[in-house]
């Protein structure tokens, strides 16, 4: 029987803010890791863990063909992608809110019969709105979401929001919460069914450092 | 040749076309497999290609139903084109066959066509073959699929873990009228939380937690057994006695199979509503979804007016052959047989005759080889 089980594990991270808090916890964990010189792929110290560095939109693409066997990833990300992940663990840090926003003084009408919302989130919007019954056209933006309201593409946004405040620099507020948004390390499911003992190990030694709600 | 463009550069999606040594390894591999289905009593049927989609309607109430490709024949009926072997099968062996033709060994080797998300090639997949053993039940049925499953992944040779479970543990701690969309997503996702808020809704809070743990359980015999025989069950008999039915076909397999690595994953519950009894999948490294599955699906052919017994899996092959090498056929069909030095100022007719004797003296060698 062939045996590839000493092959270091394959973990994809996403660019940016998240990437530096996974690599706190893991050093804190004994799984410390750099990337060195701009490069994208990095070992730990012990060779468990083989890390990629991707784009966070991307993630979910490199997991799902298996090319990293899991991946520290947001729910926004997730929904964008649709693909179905085994979610392993829920992370306390990263988490944020999904909200409508609109220009200060304006409401959030539901019943608005030309409900148009502009984001990146277009899955998520879509879905949110029509389990609730309710029609709405979608603008599908890349960034700078906080100015479709301000310039008039549409009446309200749906965004992630951390602090409010670029929001509130662009004479904006939150009209209601959408959802919580939550980080998880989730895994395809088959790489999962191949090593999951090594898996469940890993996850046990980052409850260890980042205990479950 | 006239430049193409736009969408005459790819196929349309759902389909795919295999080419020389690609081809030639796919049809060498889908050859020895045939025969190996063969030596083992099962014969080939082929299922058409498209059928009258009311037949199956009550059956695809599944998350992939809006993968299928559905057409409208001439006098307005509606058509299913053919997207899982397994069903096809059903119905064809519900029409042809009858309780004195039973049991009944059957083996296919056929495309399938789905629509697959453009963006999304990682589950592409249109060949499927496989077995089913119509009309034998329980114990004798269940070790003949497995075994004749173990010697096809001994073929073909690769890295490959069996991961066995159950539909009637399921069953019993998940009925029918509770199996939601959301606990098979907690289920697949492998979220505790959730799957125990699922169970929560119908078992006390301690019976959730326990079949949330018993059904997100992965891991060998040895460590289901101490499972089913540890103080957590000890008042659900009928949990330890589906249990052991799974170990007693693992010690069957291990007694007259091969080496393989068992695992007893009650995760695996089957992807489609019809299984019954064991359900099963195969994973290997490398392929980034499951390239088996299989199992017992025993009132399927019931739909179909033929009430029989039924177990048997379904190879994705191309996710497989994607790891294996070219065969040796493809290299050696590269060789030509030339014309001597001696030979370039005879005839064409000549030069022709004499290469093309040399070339069938060579095949009667049992060479490949082109003219």
């Amino acid at each position: 029987m062939k045996n590839s089980t000493q092959e270091p594990l394959t973990l994809a991270l996403p660019k940016g803010r998240l990437t530096d808090q996974v690599q706190e916890l893991f050093a804190s964990l004994g799984l410390g890791f750099e990337f060195e010189n701009r490069k994208l792929v990095a070992r730990d110290r012990e060779n468990r863990l083989k890390i990629f560095l991707v784009k966070n939109s991307d993630l979910p693409t490199y997991v799902n063909h298996g090319i990293a066997g899991m991946g520290v990833c947001g729910d926004d990300v997730l929904f964008e992608a649709g693909t179905p992940f085994c979610r392993l663990k829920t992370f306390s840090f990263g988490g944020t809110r999904m909200c409508i926003a609109g220009k200060k003084g304006d409401r959030f009408a539901p019943a608005d019969p030309a409900l148009t919302v502009a984001t990146k989130f277009t899955e998520f919007t879509r879905s949110y709105f029509h389990k609730r019954g309710l029609p709405v056209e979608v603008i599908k933006l890349n960034g700078s979401v906080e100015l479709a309201p301000v310039l008039g593409l549409s009446r309200y946004i749906v965004d992630l929001v951390e602090t409010g405040n670029t929001l509130k620099a662009n004479n904006l507020e939150v009209f209601d919460k959408l959802a919580d948004i939550k980080v998880h390390l989730i895994a395809n499911p088959a790489y999962y069914k191949i090593h999951y003992k090594r898996i469940n190990q890993l996850v046990d030694i980052l409850s260890k450092g980042d205990p479950d709600e | 040749m006239a430049v193409q463009n736009g969408k005459f550069l790819q196929l349309p999606q759902g389909t795919e076309g295999i080419h020389l040594e690609e081809a030639l390894r796919h049809r060498r591999l889908t050859r020895k497999l045939n025969d190996l289905f063969t030596s083992w009593g099962f014969l080939p049927v082929k299922t058409p290609v498209f059928d009258f989609y009311d037949n199956y309607r009550d059956l695809l109430k599944t998350p992939g139903e809006e993968n299928l490709y559905r057409l409208m024949d001439r006098e307005g009926d509606l058509l299913l084109l053919r997207s899982d072997v397994t069903l096809f099968l059903a119905r064809q062996m519900g029409l042809y066959l009858n309780r004195n033709d039973l049991p009944a060994r059957v083996s296919y080797a056929d495309t399938i066509l789905r629509h697959q998300n453009r963006e999304d090639i990682s589950k592409n997949e249109f060949f499927q073959t496989g077995v089913e053993l119509i009309g034998v039940e329980g114990y004798e049925g269940d070790m003949e699929i497995l075994l004749l499953l173990d010697q096809t992944l001994s073929l073909l040779d690769v890295s490959a873990f069996l991961h066995l479970g159950s539909r009637n543990l399921f069953r019993q701690m998940v009925p029918e009228d509770r199996e939601t969309p959301a606990l098979r997503e907690a289920l697949a996702s492998r979220n505790r939380r959730a799957l125990k808020e699922e169970l929560t809704l119908y078992h006390p809070p301690h019976t959730a937690r326990l079949f949330s743990s018993l059904l997100l359980f992965i891991g060998s015999p040895g460590e289901f057994r101490q499972k089913l025989t540890g103080d957590e069950l000890k008042n659900h008999p009928e949990l330890v006695a589906a249990g052991s039915y799974l170990l007693k076909l693992t010690e069957g397999l291990q007694t007259l199979g091969g080496e393989r690595e068992i695992r007893i994953d009650l995760s695996e519950i089957g992807s489609q509503p019809y299984h019954t009894g064991i359900v099963f999948q195969v994973y290997c490294e490398g392929v980034d979804s499951a390239v088996v599955s299989g199992g017992r699906y025993d009132r399927l052919l019931e739909n179909f007016g033929l009430s029989a017994p039924s177990v048997g899996f379904s190879l994705l092959l191309r996710k497989i052959e994607a790891l294996l090498p070219p065969p040796a056929e493809a290299e050696e069909s590269l060789n030509r047989v030339t014309v001597e030095e001696n030979e370039f100022n005879e005839t064409e007719e000549t030069r022709f005759t004499l290469r093309f004797r040399r070339a069938e003296e060579l095949r009667k060698k049992g060479r490949n080889v082109s003219l």
